[in-house]
This record gives C-alpha cells, structure tokens and sequence, in this order.
C-alpha cells in the first residue's frame, strides 16, 4: 500500500470518528460507556477474540434500536494479554478517560482485584469471564455479576445429570491449577456428597503442564464412571480422553461452560464423540422459535461464533438491561443503582440466547442445558432440556 | 562549551554532581516531580508510579549484576517477597507504610543471602541458574502456603494511609513511590563513593584479583545480594500498594528478565543506565499500545499482533544493545553530552 | 505400596527423562563447542514443533516430510541465528552471550505468535496408538515411542561424535579453541555447524514433546528442566546430561505422581539446589581452575 493511500485512508477513518463523535455530541442524552478489559492475545485469546466480537455485535444492535432509552452505549476495549497487572491497567486508563458505568473484566483474579476499586467509586457495574463461585455474593461483591451459572452450580448441574443417568456413579475431577480451575472443588466435593456421587478422584494439572501421562495412571487406578473438567480451553483435555481410551476406559468426558465451544471440542476429532457439558447459552447454530437474536447473529456473521461469543453478547444485553431499568426508574447511574436495576430483572426475553426467560438470582444467572458432541453432525447437540437451579 | 573542570580536592573529584549547571538540571528535575502529579491525569500517573517502581528494582538489580558481577534472574521474585511482607503486614498488624516498606526490604534482603551463598563457590552461568531455582522455589511457596499468603487468589489488602488519609489513586500513591525512589537512587549513586562500593567494582572486574587486594569475597558478594533485594523488597512493597493485591503470577520468571534487560538496555554499571533503561523499557509496551491505537481504524487486527510484537522488540532490545551499544542508553546519553560540551569540536 | 502403579510411573519418568537426556544432549554440544549455555534452546524446540504442525497440518504434507522438513527449517534457522547474532559476540563475556539467547528466546516466541498464534494447538498423531504393557504395567504409546526415538538418536549421535571427522574436530574446539586453529581445523565453521545440529535436534525433541502433550508459544518452559538436566549433569558432559536426564525425569515424575502437579517444578529444582551444594559444577562436569 503506497503512502498516500494510507493517508488517504487514515483521514478517512478519521473523519468517521469525527462524525460519529458529532453524531453523538448532537444527542443530548449522555452516552453511556461500557469498558472492557479483554484477552484479545495470550494463552485466553481464543475467547477474548469471540468476547470482543460479542460485545461489538451486541452494542451495534442495541445502539441500532435507538440505544438504552435513547441514550448512546459506547464500547471502549483493551487488550490485557489476560495478565491480572495488565488489566488492571486497562481499568485505569479506561476510567480516567471516560466516566465509565458499565465494565467486562477478563477473569476470576481480575475481578477479585478490582472489586474493593469498584466499591470505592461506587459508579460501575461489572460482569466478565469468569463463573467463579466466590463472585457469587451480593455482600461482598455488590457491584458485580456473572452472566450464566457459577462453575459450582455447572457442576452442580452436570453431577445432577450423572445422578440421574448412574446413581452412586464414580466421579473424577481434572482442574487447572489456577484461581479459575481451583473454583469449584469445594464445591464440587458438597455437591457429590449431597447426590450420592462417590468422588474419588481430584487431579490438579500445574500451568503449562503438557504432559499428562502420570495423572492418566492415576485415572486408570481410580477407573471413575465420569471425569469431569475445569479450567481449559482445549489442551490437556484430547490428552486425557485419548489416553484413556487406548487404555481401555469406558470414563465418559465432560466439560465446564469454556470447555464447550463447538469449534474447539471438534478439534479432539474422533474421541470428541460423546464429549459432555453444561452451556448456559444457546450455540450459534442453534434452531429454535422465537429466537430473533440469533437470527439477527446469522445474519449479521455469516460463520460460526464461539461460545465466548454468546458470552459476550449476553453480558452486554444484560448489562444494558440493568442500565435501562436504572433509567427507566428516573435514577442516577451509578454502582448501587445499577445493582438494583440488575435485580430487577424479571422473566427478561433474550430473544433465544437463553432457550428460557433469565430471571437474576443472587449475582448470578443459574440457567444450564447440558449438550453431547456428536460426531456426525460435528455438532454438540442437547442431551437435556434447560435447567433452572433453584 | 566546557573548556574543563578544575578539581582541587578528592572530595570534588568523588562528588556526584561536577558542575553547577548539573546541579541546576537536578534541581529542576526534582521541581518537576514535585509538580508533575498536577499537571497529568490518571493514566500518566499510574504509568510514572509504575516506572518509578521499576526504576527501584533496576538500580537494585545494577547493584548486584553491573557493579558487581552477579547475574541475578531472581529479581522478581525478592520482589514478590516484599509484596507479600507489605500485604500481610498492612492486613494482619496495620503498621505504618514506612515501617512496611523497610521490614519488606529486610526481608528480601535475608533471603537475598540465602540465595547468594552459593555465590562463592559457584559464579557466571551456575550462580545464575541457582538463582532461577531460588525464584521457581519462591513461587512455589507463594502458591501453596496457602494459610499465609492465601494461594493462588494472593492477597487484597487496604491502601497505606498516612493521619487517616489514603492513598489510592495513583497520583495520590505517587507521593509515596516518587520520594522513595529519589531516596533510594542517591543512596546507590552515593554507595559507589564508598568503600564498598569500590569493593563491588572491583570484584567485578576481576574477584580473584580483589581477593588477593584483600577483599573478603563472600562477605561482600552477600552484601550486593542483600543491598540489591533490599531494593527489590522495597520495589515490591511500592508495588503492593500501588495495586493493592498480591498475587503468585504477579512476579513471574519473565519480570526477573525484564529488569535483566532494563539494565542491559540502560547501561550496566550506571545508576544513570538504571533509570533510563526502566524508563525505556516500562514506555516500550505503551508506545507500541499508542501505535496499535493510531494504526487500528486503517488496520482492525493490529490490536491482535500487539502482544507477539512486544514479545519480540523485548528480545530484540536485549540483543540489539548487547552487540551494539553494550554500554546501553547511558553511554549514548553521555556521547550527547560530550558532543554538546565539546562543540563546536569534534569529539 | 502399590508396587505396579510406582512401576507405571517409573517407566513414565523413563520416557521424559530420555527426551530431557536428548535435549539436554543438544544443550551440553552448544556448550562443549562454543562455551555458550544456550537459554533458548526451550524456544528452539518450541519452533520446531510449531513448524512441524505448519507442514502437517498447514500444507498436509505427509508425516515422514513434514518430519524432515521441520528439522531442516529448524537447523537453518539456528544457522542463521548462529552468524547473526553469535558470531558478533565472540569473545565477550560468557554472560552477555547467555543473556542474547535470553533475547533471542523472547523474539523467538514472539514470532511463533504471530504466525500461528497463541492458542495451544495439538500436533497430527502419528505415533501407533496400541497401548504398551510392560510385564502389567501399561506405558502410554507416545511415551514409550517417544523414548525409543530419542534413544536411537542418542546413540547415533554419540557413534558420529566418536567417529566421524567433524565429531572430531568438534572435539578439538571444545577441548582448546587456540589449538584447535593452529591445527586447521576451521572454527567458526564448528561453531556454525554445532549451532545447525544442536537446532535440528531440538527440533526433533520438539516434535516428540509437542506430540505427547500439544504445543504452545509457552512450551519453551520446558527448557528451564533442560537447563536443570545440564547443570545437574555438568555443563561439559555428555554422559552426565543422559543420566541426569533420566533422573531429573523419574523425579519430577514420581513428584508429580506421589505429591501433585505443583510439586514437578520444585522437585526439579530442589535437586538442583542439592547439586549445586554438593558439587558445584555438576555430577560429571570438570571443574575449572582460574588463574590471574
């Protein structure tokens, strides 16, 4: 590209800006900004990308419908590598350049962190990545909210479905140890407990650990009905399965809401087959009625988006919801507020991102389906109908 | 042009600042500290804080590896050991942040010498591995002694606070960090003026040579260790309460290597060096960030190879300045200042 | 005591340590030749394995010529690194060199991002998959062959090392670079070569390791329990790199196993700790005299 194209495309763009930010100063209504902290590189960059394409989507639709009672939702993001420090800095500068109200941290560390700054400045609203049960406290996280169930409450879910299918069904865990793989452990333990499940085998796998083969011995030993995993994407998941199957195992797999993506459980190839999970969204090629949003979606991306997608379209509608019942009450935006406006929702259609109404309960949205992979339409597909945790 | 300085007693020939005008810059470089947190939002606060607290750590780590020989990659994680002092001394007893910052660094600095003591009877490569293992053993027991400093999740802890104020913005805990620093740079520039400063040098240059000049090898080669992870303690302590919580994965291997490059890139062997190469270092990322921004709206993904690019000018800085410009920024700086000196002349 | 799950994961630590013992191998060469400790010899076989998943998988070559293929990119690119960077810093201090491959690492993971990357990706199987039983004690398949591969290299290598002419004058060069020139032997042509070998071999290491359990930009880590193997072993020994590989693999292992995943690192490095005390320059490595 000659130099005088890029110049010629760089006063374009700027003049875009320009417009818009005319456009937006001609509205009298103030616009409302939703910050973002988010992995677009590092080792979370398979979801950071899909988030960030979410959120943009989700801003554009709703900013198209005439925005959040008429009042302008702008997206301003930043990568952060998924480094807490980096994040952290991302907030900072995102915050001393707009008055922010609305905010997507990119994981559980994060969150946590942030947390005592979000009650300091008492005017945002926080929702993320991350599931982690911990977050799950009106009291002591009042100003932040988790779009889906907890990682106890999906395996609470995906225990539920094991009790059902084998009673007393041995059950094995394989986490990550990470803030986010450790999450649901304990819960997991009460959870098993409660059911009648016998857990007998919890495996963390260190950071960067590639190499499984010691921790598929211990398997082996264990010979657990069910394994279920927490805390990955992809790898050391293909590892566990395949070893155990040439092993001879008959241990069916499953997984926790980041492990579920179509394209990355597709990645396993054969023994992706019978691969379980819990997903508190509808998948992209999901065919259901009443479904305008992701009719909307198909339209507007004409391949298939990931789960972490769905994640961030649903946590930017839900954050707008928030904003709007704040608006819609007369009330000032600001934490607390904002709060109260997210309680408040009620039987809210998502418009099929969610195949049932979202009702908020405590700081979270305990709603799951459990899917199976299979493998000849290269499709997890729903092997229960939608489950409301009470 | 300086036709040339005329030193009529040791004292002024050892003095930090030759010349009057030198004098006169620090001064106003001082004024401007002073000042800058009002002139600046946010953001250019908490960038400063953080290069502040780099610029402790890199003197610190200078001390050890370019005055005196040793090659640390421990760095980091002596940091990480006076964040964890600083968070659990704020949360479990609420003393003062001063009195924080020093156990913090006292802390470090024992540890320091626990993992200097191979240094006598191992150097070069094999005291530098030993001290990778000193930092891979470190983050194992920030990770898993959970009761203490509370695992994986690390520790929240409150802002310092001076007569009930607190210290939380970024412009606000630069009043903290900005001082310090100051204080903790005249300390190391003074150090070289002293006899064991001297010491440090000459052991670098040649440790069996200084031994047979009667210097005791062990006793000073632990006392670099110290002195460089009191630094990086009090680095640490600086760090914990500029972001109010301590995590394992916030003293990563790849931060000991950053500061490695920081005094490569700044100039080993030079308290100058120590702040410039910080400098240069911590503003790298952002002007690479302030690029990606520039270039987005002509190039949506540049966003998307901003993290490998940084990776990569990282290396590139670290071998450019060794085969280049070993002396790093501060020789450069000072070929300026020759060349303004010595015009209209050639040097 | 179960005696047959402590003899399974016996036979897992077998399998790691031979890949340590064959990287670590390539480690002590560069070392031996050139007096550089090479750290980033982890990155190296991180490229390796990428560019073999960039053959396979990208273009679909078939296995066997992605294989050589990737060993031969890999071994050219250590070449290049070898006169560019290297070369320039003969005769500076053993620490600057070691902190340019320091450099080199970073840059080196950097690039693999940007071409393929930073999500963990997995590499074709092209291991056979029967699982192996050793008397009852099963061993995973990839492990196993992985071991045996890395062993067959072994040995040829330190056959040619032994024999061969350029084994010889690489000899020479470790033993006294001065006299190695006086003799005619061309150096810097050592040098380059041991560069392009020490790559190749990592590359192939690369591929084993990525094979058993999937490639990352981060999988350069991998290099820091090298560094362990080598001054376990002693910098300058080669039989010392084989059996420290194989201990540092059966510890971490069995570390592993017994105590949990967190432990394999510092069960690592505490032997290298209790090493370091020990003897200083490592079980086998000579212990150098300075003079003024």
């Amino acid at each position: 590209m000659s130099i005088l194209k890029v110049a010629k495309r760089a006063t374009g763009a700027l003049l875009a800006a320009g417009l818009i930010t005319g456009a937006a100063q001609a509205s009298d209504k103030k616009d409302i900004v939703l910050g973002g902290s988010i992995p677009l590189t590092g080792v979370f960059a398979f979801a950071g990308v899909g988030i960030h394409a979410g959120i943009t989507d989700s801003v554009k639709i709703i900013n198209d419908a005439g925005g959040i009672e008429g009042h302008k939702l702008v997206y301003v993001p930043e990568d952060t590598a998924y480094k807490v420090d980096a994040s952290v800095a991302a907030y900072n500068k995102i915050t001393s350049q707009h008055d922010v109200n609305l905010y997507y941290g990119d994981s559980t560390a994060f969150s946590k962190t942030i947390s005592p700054e979000l009650d300091r400045s008492g005017k945002t609203l926080m929702t993320g990545a991350s599931f982690a049960s911990e977050l799950n406290d009106p009291e002591k996280y009042p100003n932040i909210f988790i779009p889906g169930p907890t990682y106890v409450d999906m395996v609470g879910i995906l225990m539920k479905h094991i009790a059902n299918e084998k009673p007393g069904a041995k059950v094995g865990l394989v986490h990550s140890e990470t803030e986010f793989g450790r999450d649901p452990v304990e819960g997991a333990k009460a959870t098993a407990k409660e059911l009648g499940l016998d857990l007998n085998l919890v495996i963390s796998t260190a950071p960067g650990g590639v190499d499984v083969s010691t921790e598929v011995l211990k398997m082996r030993r264990a010979r657990p009905d069910y394994v279920i995993f927490h805390g990955y994407v992809l790898s050391p998941i293909p590892e566990f399965i395949g070893q155990a199957r040439s092993m001879g195992l008959d241990t069916k797999f499953m997984g926790t809401f980041w492990s579920m993506d179509n394209q990355m459980v597709g990645k396993m190839g054969e023994i992706a087959d019978g691969f379980m999970g819990v997903m508190p969204y509808n998948y992209y090629y999901t065919e259901a009625e009443n479904a305008p949003m992701l009719e909307k979606i198909r339209s507007m991306r004409d391949t298939y988006q990931s789960n972490a997608y769905m994640q961030g379209f649903f946590s930017t509608i839900m954050m707008a919801e928030a904003a709007r019942n704040v608006i819609k009450a007369g009330k000032e935006l600001n934490g607390p507020n904002l709060h109260e406006g997210l309680e408040a929702i009620k039987d809210f259609d998502t418009g099929g991102l969610m195949g049932i109404p979202v009702t908020v309960k405590g700081n979270s949205v305990p709603i799951g389906r459990v899917y199976q992979y299979d493998l000849s339409k290269k499709q997890m597909v729903p092997s229960s109908d939608w489950i409301r945790l009470d | 042009m300086r036709i040339g300085t005329v030193k009529e007693s040791y004292i002024a020939d050892a003095a930090l600042f030759d010349t009057k005008v030198q004098r006169g810059w620090m001064f106003a470089l001082l004024a401007g500290l002073l000042l800058l947190p009002f002139f600046t939002g946010q953001y250019a606060s908490y960038l400063v804080c953080l290069v502040l607290i780099n610029i402790v750590s890199t003197a610190g780590l200078n001390i050890l590896t370019g005055f005196t020989g040793l090659v640390s990659l421990g760095q980091a994680a002596f940091m990480g050991v006076g964040a964890y002092t600083v968070a659990l001394m704020e949360i479990k007893l609420g003393t003062p942040f001063l009195l924080n910052l020093l156990v913090a660094g006292g802390l470090a600095a024992v540890i320091g010498i626990v993992v200097g003591l191979p240094s006598l009877r191992v150097k070069g490569l094999y005291l530098a591995i030993a001290t990778i293992a000193a930092s891979v053993i470190l983050h194992f027991v920030f990770a898993n002694w959970t009761s203490v400093t509370g695992g994986v999740s690390g520790l929240s802890m409150p802002p310092a606070s001076l007569f009930g104020f607190e210290f939380i913005q970024p412009d606000q805990v630069y009043w903290i960090i900005m001082p310090i620093t100051v204080i903790m740079l005249f300390g190391a520039a003074n150090l070289f003026r002293t006899r064991i400063g001297r010491a440090f040098i000459a052991i670098r240059d040649r440790d069996i040579s200084a031994e047979v000049l009667g210097i005791r090898l062990l006793r000073y080669k632990l006392l670099s260790f110290a002195i460089s992870s009191f630094y990086a303690g009090v680095a640490g302590g600086l760090w914990a309460y500029f972001f109010r919580v301590v995590t394992p994965e916030s003293f990563p291997l790849t931060m000991s290597i950053f500061f490695l490059a920081a005094i490569i890139v700044g100039g080993m062997g030079s308290i100058l060096g120590s702040v410039l190469g910080a400098v240069f270092m911590t503003m790298v990322p952002e002007v690479l960030k302030m690029m990606v921004g520039v270039l987005s709206p002509i190039w949506p993904d540049a966003v998307a190879v901003m993290s490998p690019v940084r990776i990569i000018v990282f290396g590139g800085l670290i071998i450019i300045f060794l085969i280049f410009e070993p002396d790093g920024l501060a020789e450069i700086w000072r070929n300026i200042r020759r060349f303004f000196h010595l015009w209209p002349f050639k040097t | 005591m179960d005696w047959l799950f402590f003899s399974e994961i016996g036979l897992a630590g077998l399998g790691s340590g031979g890949l340590y013992a064959l990287t670590g191998l390539a480690l002590v060469l560069i070392y031996k030749a050139t007096r550089v400790v090479n750290m980033a010899i982890g990155e190296i076989l991180m490229l390796g394995a990428y560019v073999f998943m960039g053959f396979s998988a990208g273009l679909a070559l078939p296995i066997w010529a992605s294989i050589i293929l990737a060993i031969l990119v890999t071994g050219l690119v250590g070449g290049v690194v070898e006169r560019a960077i290297i070369r320039p810093m003969l005769g500076e201090s053993a620490i600057s060199i070691f902190m340019i491959t320091i450099g080199l690492g970073s840059v080196l993971i950097g690039v693999v991002e940007i071409i393929w990357g930073a999500n963990p990706q997995r590499l074709i199987e092209f291991m056979p998959k029967d699982p192996i039983f050793i008397l009852d004690a099963y061993l995973s398949p990839k492990v196993g062959y992985a071991f045996l591969i890395a062993a067959i290299v072994v040995g040829l290598f330190l056959i040619i090392f032994r024999t061969w002419r350029g084994g010889v004058a690489l000899r020479a060069t470790a033993g006294d670079q001065a006299a190695a020139y006086s003799m005619g032997i061309n150096v810097p042509k050592v040098f380059s070569s041991v560069w392009v070998l020490t790559s190749m071999i990592a590359a192939g290491a690369g591929i084993l390791v990525g094979s058993i359990g999937g490639i990352s930009p981060d999988m350069g880590v991998y290099g820091l329990s090298v560094l362990v193997v080598v001054i376990v072993g002693g910098l300058d020994s080669l039989l010392g790199a084989l059996i420290a590989g194989i201990l540092v693999g059966l510890i971490e292992t069995y570390a592993g196993a017994y105590l949990g995943g967190e432990f394999k690192m510092l069960a690592t490095f505490m032997l290298l700790v209790v090493v370091l005390v020990i003897r200083p320059y490592g079980l086998f490595g000579t212990h150098e005299i300075e003079r003024l």
